[in-house]
Formats: structure tokens, C-alpha cells, sequence
């Protein structure tokens, strides 16, 4: 609001205001970000089993609070193998499934709709 | 026995206490303090704000624990946002020592035309002396208050903004003016104009106001608007293409409502919004729509 209005010659300018969440775009760490840019799901599961993956989950905390959430990650790191592979298991199950129950239709589009085919399998 | 020499104390008091924009406000130093090295006087406000304190926002582990949130596991947290100040300094000049010595006098300073208005979410403005000295540095602070009034908002006739819904029934709100002060009424209509034959149609008008954070080192954390009070309009208005209906409303601000503001850390922004139900169980999605205003200081 008044920082719209002209400056005076004899006031100092206003300072410059930082960025909201929504400004500055996603907050992730490095490691993460390399995850999320894998499109294929397979590999993505395969990435997020990265030791370096599970620590960068402790990256933005203060000095010795980050070293210990660190200790805690690798104490429950099998617990993390475990939870990745059981997803992998669920989502290949049920993705087979869905895979074999909607192929006649899949195959319907490919034939009679060849470019909403194209553009459902981009991603 | 330098270690238990009395210190002389010094005191910052500013006045007058509450000023507005353009204005001039005096600092005045009492006392003096010795064995001092530099002094130096410090313009500006302490920012209100709320940060996200540890952790990336979008982490997996924040999901992890917003999942956790929802099956009940409410004592486990990653991260999590905090209040917090910070100094934002708007001039400061430094103060003539003579032989190790700070003595009293007078400052003034004219409050610049962008001054945030003072309040317990956004800015407290102070003169602030730091003391570096051979003994105890001294910090001490003068407050005062920035209050804005009407004349002192540069506002025009903002935009409507459409933050929810398909937009099949346009919905316009008109106010006499875009600047009202704390505690006021807003009177004003809302204007609907279906684009096509809708099932009938609940109105509510409230105000909204949001207080973002954006830090300018730690980092920021999301926020949400907050809505006042609802007053429901209409029950089954009718809807149907090529009638506008203008149903007139009356919403009071609050009393205590901290004014529209932008500083360095956070600011405050206030609306009026509408929304708009659609009867029945059919895919017509809540209209949601809101028109920025400036809230400023109830004065006199």
C-alpha cells in the first residue's frame, strides 16, 4: 500500500522485502530434487534407497541436531529398506494388475485414438 | 576498581509517542556513559514474523510426518515454522564520542512515507542506541507507534481475485472505497451474473486478512489467509443466465485489526470475499472470490 507511493527526495528507500514459500518454489534437498526429476518409478525407488537420500532428509537443521538426526536415520535405515520395498512390491502388484484389466482399452485408444494415446503415455 | 565502578545509566525516549508518515519524531539521549568506543543511533522496526525453523518444507520426511499427523502420531514433528523478530534498520548514524565519553542530546527523524503501521503481528518501530564500550555495552530503546490514517494509503480500486471455483457465475463486489479503518463497516454489493442456468445459489461475505511470512535469510513458511465472521445474503437465489443479481452487505472489521502493511519479513493484506454454494449434489464447485482493501488505524 504505501510503499506504492512516490519517495520523497529526502527519505530513505525502503528496504528490499524477501520471498514467500510459493515465491521461492519447492524446498528440497539436493538429493531429493535428483530423485524427483527421475520420471520413471522404478528408478525413483530405486534412488530414494540411496543412504545419501535418507540423510539429506536431516539437511536444514542446526549443527549437532543435524548430526544426530543423521545417527537416528541410519538406525532406521533397514526399517526404510523395508518400507521402499515393500511400496516396490504393492505398486508393481497392483500396477500389473491394472495393467492386463485396462489393456483392451489401452489397445482401443492406441488404434482409434493414436494422439490422446501419445499424450497419455508422455510423462 | 574499574570492575566496580558504578555505571552511569542512559535512557532513549522518543517523542512524540505515536507519529504518522512524513512526520518528525525526536530522539532524546538522558544520561551519559563513559569508556566508551563507538555509539551508535539506529532508526527503524522490530519485524514480526514466522519462519520455518529446521528441515526443508517439502522434505519426504515432512510428508513422512504429515502421514503420521494423520493416523494419530501427533507427538512426532519435522521441522515446523516459529515467531520470531528481526531489526530492520531505515538509517542509523553514528554518535560523536569526546574523550571516551557519550553524552545526552537530540535526534530527530522524519518517518518515512512506506512506514509499515505499527502492530503486535507486523513492526514495532523504535530509535535504538548501541553502546560499545570498554566495560558493559549498552543496547537501550526508545519506542514509539506509526500509525496510518486514511490519507496516509496510496489505495485504488483493486482488482477481483478468483481463488476457488470454475468461475460459471461471475461474481463482482463494489465498494465506495478501497480504505477503511479498524472497527468500520464496509458496505458494499455483490453482483452475480451466472453465465449459464445454475442450480440456486448461498451467498456469504466475510472479511479475510493474511499475514505472509518472507524472511529475507531464514526461511519462509506457508501461511493461510484467516476469515472473519460469515454473513449469509441469500438462501436459494435463483441463478439463470442473463439476470445479475446485486445483493447489498454489511461487514465490520474488527476493532483490534492490525493495518494493512509490507515490511522487509512479513506483511498484512485484507479483503472482502464471497463465496457462493451451489444447491444440490451436483459437479458445480464453490465459487470463491475476494477483493483486496486497506485496513488502516481507527484515529480519533
Amino acid at each position: 500500500m504505501s510503499s506504492a507511493q512516490p519517495l520523497y527526495p529526502d527519505e530513505p528507500p525502503p528496504p528490499a522485502r524477501g520471498l514467500t514459500r510459493e515465491e521461492r518454489g519447492r524446498d528440497v534437498s539436493k538429493a531429493q530434487a535428483e530423485v524427483e526429476a527421475e520420471t520413471s518409478t522404478g528408478k525413483r525407488l530405486l534412488k530414494s534407497m540411496d543412504p545419501r537420500f535418507v540423510m539429506s532428509m536431516a539437511d536444514g537443521y542446526p549443527a549437532v541436531l543435524k548430526q544426530f538426526l543423521q545417527f537416528c536415520l541410519i538406525l532406521i535405515y533397514p526399517a526404510w529398506l523395508f518400507g521402499v520395498l515393500a511400496a516396490a512390491a504393492i505398486y508393481y502388484s497392483v500396477y500389473g494388475v491394472l495393467w492386463v484389466v485396462f489393456s483392451p482399452i489401452r489397445l482401443w485408444m492406441k488404434k482409434n485414438r493414436p494422439d490422446d494415446y501419445a499424450a497419455s503415455q508422455r510423462k | 576498581m574499574g570492575l566496580f565502578r558504578r555505571s552511569t545509566s542512559i535512557d532513549v525516549t522518543v517523542s512524540p509517542t505515536v507519529a504518522v508518515p512524513r512526520q518528525t519524531v525526536t530522539a532524546t539521549i538522558s544520561g551519559s556513559l563513559d569508556r566508551v568506543r563507538s555509539a551508535r543511533l539506529d532508526w527503524g522496526y522490530t519485524n514480526f514474523f514466522r519462519y520455518h525453523w529446521a528441515g526443508h518444507a517439502d522434505s519426504a520426511a515432512a510428508q513422512v510426518n504429515d502421514d503420521l499427523w494423520l493416523l494419530g502420531e501427533v507427538g512426532t514433528n519435522y521441522g515446523g515454522d516459529r515467531d520470531t523478530e528481526e531489526w530492520v534498520s531505515v538509517t542509523a548514524t553514528d554518535l560523536p564520542i569526546a574523550t571516551g565519553e557519550l553524552a545526552g542530546g537530540s535526534y530527530d527523524f522524519r518517518v518515512p512515507s512506506w512506514a509499515p503501521a505499527s502492530s503486535e503481528e507486523i513492526a514495532r518501530w523504535s530509535c535504538r542506541l548501541t553502546v560499545d564500550r570498554d566495560g558493559r555495552d549498552v543496547d537501550a530503546r526508545g519506542d514509539f507507534t506509526v500509525l496510518i490514517r486514511p490519507e496516509d494509503a496510496d489505495a485504488g480500486d483493486e482488482p477481483m481475485e478468483r481463488y476457488d471455483g470454475a468461475g460459471e457465475t461471475v461474481i463482482d463486489i463494489a465498494l465506495p472505497s478501497p480504505v477503511y479503518a479498524a472497527g468500520q463497516v464496509v458496505r458494499g454489493q455483490v453482483r452475480l451474473t451466472p453465465t449459464a442456468d445454475l442450480p440456486e445459489g448461498d451467498l456469504r461475505v466475510s472479511w479475510q486478512r493474511h499475514r505472509e511470512s518472507h524472511p529475507l535469510t531464514k526461511n519462509p513458511c506457508a501461511t493461510a489467509p484467516v476469515d472473519g465472521p460469515v454473513v449469509k445474503l441469500g438462501k436459494g437465489i435463483p441463478l439463470r443466465a442473463g439476470s445479475p443479481i446485486v445483493v447489498p452487505f454489511e461487514v465490520t472489521l474488527p476493532a483490534d485489526a492490525a493495518p494493512t502493511a509490507a515490511a522487509v519479513h512479513s506483511s498484512m493484506s485484507w479483503f472482502i470475499r464471497a463465496e457462493l454454494f451451489y444447491a444440490g449434489f451436483t459437479s458445480h464447485m464453490t465459487e470463491r472470490v475476494r477483493k483486496p482493501i486497506v485496513v488502516v488505524n481507527s484515529v480519533g
